[in-house]
């Protein structure tokens, strides 16, 4: 099972090309897996024949775990292989699961006093979500008794959700984001006339302007592409844009690689493709992944200003909000012109305010004469 | 209401009963008009009632129960006293296998209304032979009852009602209780046996206690009270018949439990009662089951070393704050 | 006297018949050749006179009155039995014949007996009671104590110790230096004395002299009776340890048949008398034997009643 992103664990095998005992040819592919949002497919990583699929259809598998072994025609299936599974394990197993049965049983016994377990039967409460005030985290009466209370008090439920698939990947993200990176968000109005007027003339998006506004800032201020790897800001080789997608299935980035590299027309018909595999969850990995930095548009629901999570492990995001017309005051007169509201969050531990701000400045004056973009 | 001491209240049962029936008599060494008792409880009996109904025993432990379960089958109430609980096991067999079974061996022939008295307990330094607290012994021999009081008015009563029973009651008493002094009406009155007394009542513990243990374990509970503990205290008063319901009872209000004893833990009346609770109000403790009892040693004669075996107002503080939290 | 020894050794013998036949749960120990010690004892005593007795008892319950129905019921564990089957062979009683129990522990019903003997001298009565125990018994703790102080408060208690030479399968010469426990009674400053045990009369004899000794109010007295077990120790005993010369001794002594013997010597009866008492007798066994086999048992949950009053 290949490691497709960061962040990846596990991934889930969902199509197999080849059956067992069908000859293959190196690169060619034998696998489809799915992980967190994408389907990649496996290539055969060498020729010969696919003797033995260890993971069936369906199943989750680790990253780094076996799926298949494919041997050279006329090779025997190595037992240490074949081995990896039932025999040699289970020997060991056979010692020590006496051990680790009952290990398991304590560890996942709840301690709780028998008076605090007839409470909890009698109100249908679950002992796993009570904290236990006794010695050793002991649930009492007491503890049960004070979550009947707090139940008591709040509202109903009409409808249980679980998390997950990519709702359960989203609020991983997040929560690494949030808990890893102190964010701060700064904002700034952009008067989009200019960029009003291209988007009539040339037919692109404003955020096909965007991507390449941002590329552009980037180049200027290297420190915005980047992320901390423990004690090491790594600035990034290549700009790499991600541009967030709402989908069916929920919040899908694909990626414009080398966005500095590509002219705005490029930008335009990469992020059109791109989009339409997202809406059919058709997205290679290359396309998910790599990416240095990150914009999201939440202007065609109305939002103005709002504070963006950044995408670990970038250092920073870029909100958008709408394009409206709006009164503003120019040369001292008062005029009415499409404004837009730009929110960029940062790692406060990698740039402070002012850099911040200086970036932000730039991809606002790349967007008010967007004629340079062009080039 | 007068005050009288635990030992003037058991004599006063004896007489009171001496006179309401012929048929009852003492028996035991020494309990006579020449030292009136080791303990004084008989003192001037022998006087009053003569040297036959007030007899004393040539030192022969088993012909005192013995002839105590003769006399006993053959229309008399004979109490015999035994000087030392310690001593009961030279009369073990008279008491376990005769006064205990004849009436079920006999298939109900026989009635059997002999009440042994005997003082346990250890607290004045005579030693390993004349201080311990044997209860469990009796507790486990089906046909015996157990009258355990740990005041002046408990202890008149019990003693009244084993003396008119048809069974055969072991009646322990403590020698540190006998100078004890307590209130006691003047009327008559009986304290049936399998009703527990409740001698404190409170909401956070129940302490269960019994014979000298109960004072001390009021005494801890005042401790206790002060640190914004309520303790409530249950006296069993009889160990067979057990007053089993009220234990549960407090239990189910309380949610904890200490049993202090002064015999041995390892298989001690606390070890029963643990038993019953866990059986019947398990669902009701918040906590484990506390015992506080003398350690499985003999009892030391050193002052320091029989003090330190003894359970007090500490161990017993200190055991119910291992369960109150 | 006659009639009764006879019940006694048929009774004995129809038990070890259904003994066999596995009528009989547990054991039995059995008094065939010692007849002559309970009758002629027995026969001394009234019905208010107090007996109390050992594991080989059948023969003092059966010679104080007991009715031999009751008494076979109860070996067999039949709800009608003396004990509601409570008991069984070694704890027979009939109260109402003032059997006063048999005890299975060797020696205890000494003080027992004794404390039936202050029950009487305390309500002022002339009952007295007899103190059945083996040679093997004077050497329990009980046999010091019990004696002791029924001599000292001057009871009234006859104490009978019928010396079969064996207790269990230990000779009594391995076990005291004495030969006649009658002379441990000096210890005790009360009369002892040593008879045949196996001579009917002569313990009669004996006997009468300590129970009227003792409803004189005179006190206690020990009476050895020199007899001998015909079976072993218990059902399942073949008594290997027992010398065949001695057994065949004692058999030659034979209380029934010596007894048979004198009387019609002395033509208080006659052949034919004498062999309907022992039709009656065994008939009477029969009796008892077809009552106790047509019994039911008692229902299991009796088994919890009767612990307390």
């Amino acid at each position: 099972m290949p490691r497709l992103s960061l962040t990846m664990k596990e991934g889930t095998v969902t199509q197999w090309f080849k059956k067992e005992g069908d000859t293959v040819k190196k690169g060619e592919p034998l696998v489809e897996v799915l992980s967190e949002k994408a389907t990649y497919d496996v290539e055969a990583p060498a020729s010969g024949v696919l003797r033995k699929i260890l993971a069936d259809e369906g199943m989750d598998v680790p990253v780094a775990g076996t799926l298949g072994i494919i041997t050279a025609p006329d090779e025997e299936l190595p037992e240490i292989e074949v081995a990896a599974t039932p025999p040699a394990v289970e020997a060991e197993e056979a010692v020590a699961v006496p051990e680790r049965k009952i290990e398991g049983r304590i560890e996942s016994h709840i301690i709780a006093s028998p008076a605090a377990k007839r409470l909890a039967g009698e109100h249908g409460i679950d002992l796993t979500q009570v904290r236990g005030s006794g010695p050793d985290g002991r649930i009492v009466e007491e503890d049960v008794r004070s979550l009947i209370e707090e139940m008591r008090t709040m509202p109903r439920v009409r409808e249980v959700i679980p998390l997950t698939g990519i709702r359960k990947t989203a609020a991983e993200r997040v929560s690494l984001s949030a808990q890893t990176a102190p964010q701060s968000t700064i904002t700034m109005e952009v008067d989009m006339s200019n960029a009003a007027k291209l988007r009539e003339r040339v037919g692109v998006s404003y955020t096909d302007m965007l991507v390449k506004a941002v590329a552009k800032a980037l180049t200027e201020h290297p420190i915005i592409n980047s992320t901390l790897e423990r004690e090491q800001i790594k600035i990034f080789a290549d700009i790499n844009i991600g541009v967030a997608v709402a989908t069916e299935m929920g919040l899908i980035v694909p990626v414009i690689h080398n966005a500095n590299g590509k002219s705005l027309t490029e930008i335009s018909s990469k992020l059109k493709e791109l989009v339409e595999k997202a809406k059919q969850s058709k997205l290679t990995k290359e396309e998910l992944t790599g990416g240095t930095f990150t914009i999201t548009n939440l202007g065609m629901y109305g939002v103005d200003v709002f504070t963006p999570i950044i995408n670990p492990p970038e250092t920073a995001i870029l909100g958008v909000g709408r394009v409206a017309e709006k009164p503003i005051v120019v040369q001292g007169q008062a005029v009415v012109r499409p404004v837009m509201q730009l929110s960029l969050t940062f790692d406060h531990r990698v740039v402070d305010g002012a850099p911040a701000a200086e970036f932000l400045q730039k991809v606002k004056q790349k967007l008010e004469s967007p004629d340079a973009l062009l080039a | 209401m007068r005050r009288i001491t635990y030992r003037d209240a058991l004599r006063e049962a004896l007489r009171e009963e001496m006179l309401r029936d012929g048929t009852v008599f003492l028996l035991g060494e020494d309990i006579g008009r020449y030292w009136e008792g080791a303990f004084r409880v008989t003192k001037g009996l022998a006087e009053e009632f003569g040297d036959e109904r007030v007899r004393d025993t040539p030192i022969s432990e088993s012909a005192i129960i013995g002839v105590a379960a003769g006399a006993a089958i053959t229309g008399m109430r004979p109490i015999a006293e035994i000087m030392f609980g310690d001593l009961s096991a030279l009369a073990m067999d008279q008491i376990a296998n005769q006064v205990a079974k004849m009436r079920y061996m006999f298939g109900g022939q026989a009635k059997v209304p002999v009440v042994i008295r005997t003082p346990f307990g250890a607290g004045v330094n005579i030693a390993t032979h004349h201080s311990q607290s044997l209860e469990a012994w009796f507790m486990h021999v089906p046909g015996l009852k157990i009258a355990m009081p740990s005041t002046p008015y408990d202890a008149k009563g019990l003693l009244k009602t084993a003396i008119r029973g048809n069974d055969p009651v072991m009646f322990f008493e403590h020698k540190l209780l006998y100078p004890v002094e307590g209130k006691v009406p003047q009327e008559e009155y009986t304290i049936p046996f399998g009703v527990a007394d409740l001698k404190r009542e409170g909401k956070d513990v129940t302490v269960v206690a019994t014979l000298y243990m109960v004072h001390k374990a009021l005494s801890a509970a005042e401790i206790l009270s002060k640190e914004g503990i309520d303790a409530e205290v249950v006296d069993p008063r009889t160990l067979v018949p057990l007053d089993k319901q009220a234990i549960v009872d407090s239990v189910r209000k309380t949610g904890r439990i200490a049993i202090v004893t002064e015999d041995c833990k390892t298989a001690g009346v606390s070890a029963e009662i643990a038993a019953v609770v866990a059986e019947e109000a398990l669902d009701y403790l918040d906590a484990p089951i506390k015992r506080v009892a003398e350690p499985d040693t003999p009892i030391p004669f050193s002052p320091p070393l029989e003090q330190f075996v003894i359970p007090n107002e500490k161990s017993i503080v200190k055991a119910v704050k291992e369960i109150v939290y | 006297m006659y009639r009764k020894m006879l019940e006694i050794r048929h009774f004995e013998e129809k038990a070890f018949e259904l003994y066999g036949q596995n009528l009989v749960p547990g054991t039995l120990h059995l008094y065939a050749g010692q007849e002559a010690v309970a009758v002629g004892v027995c026969s001394n005593l009234r019905r208010d006179d107090y007996i109390t007795s050992t594991h080989r008892g059948h023969g003092h319950c059966i010679a104080k009155g007991a009715q031999l129905e009751k008494t076979m019921a109860e070996i067999l564990g039949k709800k009608t039995g003396y004990c509601k089957g409570k008991g069984g062979s070694m704890h027979i009683a009939d109260f109402s014949v003032g059997m006063l129990g048999a005890t299975a522990i060797v020696g205890a019903g000494i003080p027992i007996a004794a404390g039936a003997g202050l029950s009487i001298k305390l309500k002022e009565t002339d009952q007295v009671v007899v103190c059945f125990f083996g040679e093997g018994g004077s050497n329990q703790g009980t046999f010091h104590e019990g004696i002791n102080i029924a001599a000292i408060w001057a009871l009234p208690v006859v104490f009978v110790c019928e010396n079969n030479l064996y207790a269990m399968g230990t000779r009594q010469s391995r076990v005291m230096l004495i030969e006649n426990i009658a002379d441990r009674a000096v210890a005790y400053g009360i009369p002892g004395v040593s008879v045949d045990g196996n001579d009917v009369l002569a313990v009669y004899e004996a006997a009468h002299e300590a129970v009227n000794r003792a409803r004189e109010g005179k006190g206690p007295t020990l009476i050895e009776c020199k007899t001998y077990r015909h079976k072993g120790h218990s059902r399942v005993d073949p008594a290997t340890y027992r010398p065949k010369e001695e057994v065949e001794e004692w058999l030659k002594k034979d209380p029934v048949l010596r007894f048979k013997a004198k009387l019609l010597e002395t033509e208080v009866l006659t052949g034919k008398e004498a062999d309907k008492i022992e039709q009656d007798a065994i008939a009477a066994v029969e009796k008892a034997a077809k009552f106790a086999m047509d019994s039911p048992y008692p229902a299991p949950e009796e088994a919890l009643e009767d612990v307390y009053a």
